[in-house]
């Protein structure tokens, strides 16, 4: 049989070729920069970053900020999707509304407004004082305890959304049929709704990570300098150091990690939905 | 016989919608009952309350000495075999029948001994490992059936677990079920808006309207003798005649109908609105010759359907009623437009009080 494509794929068609123009080219041009010296071909600038163990540090913060935020995300955000999607009528439009909403506030606010939350005065230090929980007002600003709060603040939604979306096609009569049969409610959620809703968890994982682990704006306002990740790393050496060499390196490290990301996680989601 | 399980005064409304209203339902041990209806007569709300996966606003559900009313689903011991299945779609066919064993924290031995014997009462030993998207509608239906049943529950309830099937598979199923639960001795409650399968499978019908039960009766009684006018026009082919009693004497009535005057067997005022049926089967081609204890009409044959092993002729009589008889076959020179007399017993009417309801003649009709 021969192969042809698609006809409805044409519909992608204006999406594809802007991307080409606008993302591809550039990123083309940067992956070429990144193995492409004065003397040709080369990957120097890869041996030589990875020879330093500052770099290593940089990519340990890449991962560890990520990595923490995400599960983060997860933790918070699983309930949340719960319970957007178990909810009713009025309760189910603010749940969904407070999760949405905040999206459509720029980042920038957001990283502002978390300097003032987490400072030496802020309301959380404030309060866990007043619960008795620190002995002395504390400063999470410029820590990475402060990031990864203020980063998953960001990336939430990312998370709660695929989650309940899962969630939501979920045929109520599974859990129904579960209790029935003699299970308990946590035995019920272990062995019903958690499994089939592996495939939303995966995705929001997969979300979450890749937008943490590139994240710039959010590190750069909340912890600064001192910090350093893949993502403020290459916008340091292109902005502040004129590096190119270096950026470009960091840039293809950053886009290698962010596509075995979106490549596992996909390939990952559709065995599990094929079983689901 | 005390009562397996017993069910007393359970109510249900929805807002303003009473769904179900002061419901009585009492079930011996090993006995198989349908919960027979239209859509919203409240049989499966009354379900979906044994089950526990809805709360009576009043009313008390016992199973076996044991007052169930607030105890959730997972302590109820009774299993439900959902109309779309409700497997679960991640296990294989042997892991869904073992879920509710493992639930119940079963040793691992007896977990997979038990799933074999119900696989195998179900003839789906073969396909223990398949997954369940590889399955038929039959197939799954029959693991469905298993799974509820591995658990030995004291009650099994079946919510129209046939409607999904073709019509021959289902005839099957319908009997193998039958006999399966009979074998293990299962208390079943099955609910269904088929009157066919709630005469094949039943040991006695509850026939629900409006969140009440009509009759409850074995399906002769159901079918012979119709506690209401309700249940006649849902449970097998009738004709019916709306009239006024003209004349009451000596258990026998006279009705003044559209149709014609008949006479039906009957306590009534004269001047009683009254509605009067007959089954098709007992009404017959006449030669006119009608005697003392016979009810005669003149009619115009309107279209005759042949069944196979029977014919069922639909017949116009006065005031626009058109009638149903059932004929071993087709008459010779049967033509619509033919005129025929028809001849039926006295004592084969069915008589009951008018209901003004809109709602209920719509259901009847």
């Amino acid at each position: 049989m021969r192969r042809r494509i698609d006809p409805v794929a044409l519909l992608a068609l204006p999406a594809a070729a802007y991307l080409l123009f606008a993302y591809g080219w550039p990123l083309a041009a940067l992956l070429v920069r990144s193995v492409h010296g004065p003397g040709g071909f080369s990957l120097a600038p890869f041996a030589a970053f990875l020879s330093d163990p500052f770099s290593w540090r940089v990519i340990g913060n890449t991962l560890s900020t990520a990595g923490l935020t995400t599960l983060v995300c997860l933790a918070v955000g699983y309930p949340a999707a719960l319970a957007l999607a178990w909810s009713r009528g009025i309760v189910q439009v603010v749940l969904l509304l407070s999760i949405i909403l905040p999206l459509s506030v720029g980042v920038v606010v957001k990283a502002y407004a978390w300097q003032i939350v987490l400072r030496r005065d802020g309301i959380v230090s404030q309060a866990l004082v007043g619960l008795g929980l620190w002995s002395e007002p504390q400063r999470l600003l410029f820590t990475e305890t402060g990031l990864v709060i203020g980063a998953a603040n960001v990336f939430l939604p990312f998370m709660i959304l695929p989650i309940y979306s899962v969630i939501r096609l979920l045929d109520p009569r599974l859990r129904a049929a579960a209790a029935t049969l003699g299970a308990t409610p946590l035995h019920r959620f272990l062995r019903v709704t958690l499994p089939l809703t592996l495939p939303g968890i995966v995705s929001g994982i997969a979300f979450v990570f890749s937008l943490a682990v590139s994240m710039y704006v959010v590190p750069s306002l909340v912890i600064g300098d001192r910090y350093q990740t893949l993502a403020t790393l290459t916008g340091r050496a292109f902005l502040f150091m004129r590096n190119e060499e270096l950026g470009s390196t960091t840039a293809v490290l950053l886009l290698a990690m962010a596509v075995s990301i979106v490549v596992g996680s996909t390939a990952l989601a559709r065995r599990l939905g094929s079983t689901g | 016989m005390a009562a397996f399980l017993d069910v007393a005064g359970a109510e249900k409304r929805f807002g303003s919608t009473t769904v179900l209203g002061g419901v009585d339902l009492a079930v011996a041990r090993g006995e198989f009952i349908s919960l027979l209806g239209p859509s919203g007569c409240g049989k499966t709300t009354l379900l979906r309350m044994v089950a526990g996966l809805l709360a009576p606003d009043r009313g008390r559900i016992v199973l076996d000495g044991r007052d169930l009313t607030t105890t959730p689903p997972h302590r109820r011991d009774v299993s439900v075999v959902f109309q779309s299945y409700a497997l679960f779609p991640h296990l294989t066919v042997a892991e869904n029948v073992a879920f509710g064993l493992k639930a119940r924290r079963r040793p691992a031995a007896e977990v997979a001994a038990t799933v074999a014997r119900f696989l195998g009462l179900v003839q789906m030993a073969g396909f223990a490992d398949r997954p369940i998207r590889a399955l038929s509608g039959g197939q799954q239906q029959r693991v469905a059936v298993a799974r509820a049943l591995a658990v030995q529950p004291k009650v099994m309830l079946l919510d129209e677990p046939f409607s999904a099937l073709d019509r021959k598979l289902r005839e099957t199923m319908q009997i193998d079920l039958k006999r399966l639960l009979r074998e293990l001795g299962t208390t079943s409650v099955f609910v269904t808006h088929d009157q066919d399968e709630a005469l094949t499978m039943s040991d006695r019908i509850a026939v629900m309207n409006r969140g009440a039960i009509e009759q409850f009766a074995d399906p002769v009684t159901i079918y012979r003798r119709p506690a209401t006018a309700f249940a006649l026009g849902f449970v097998g082919l009738s004709s019916r005649f709306d009239g006024t009693v003209t004349a009451s004497e000596g258990g026998i009535i006279t009705v003044a109908t559209p149709a014609g005057s008949l006479r039906a067997p009957g306590r009534f005022l004269p001047g009683s609105p009254v509605v009067l049926g007959i089954r098709p089967e007992r009404m017959a081609l006449g030669d006119g010759a009608d005697g003392p204890d016979r009810n005669g009409l003149d009619a115009t044959l309107v279209e005759v359907a042949f069944q196979g092993a029977r014919a069922h002729l639909y017949l116009a009589v006065g005031g626009g009623t058109v009638v149903t008889v059932e004929a071993p076959e087709v008459p010779a020179g049967a033509a619509p437009g033919a005129p025929v007399r028809l001849s039926f017993a006295v004592a084969d009417m069915l008589a009951y009080p008018a209901d003004p309801d809109p709602a209920l003649l719509a259901a009847a009709a």
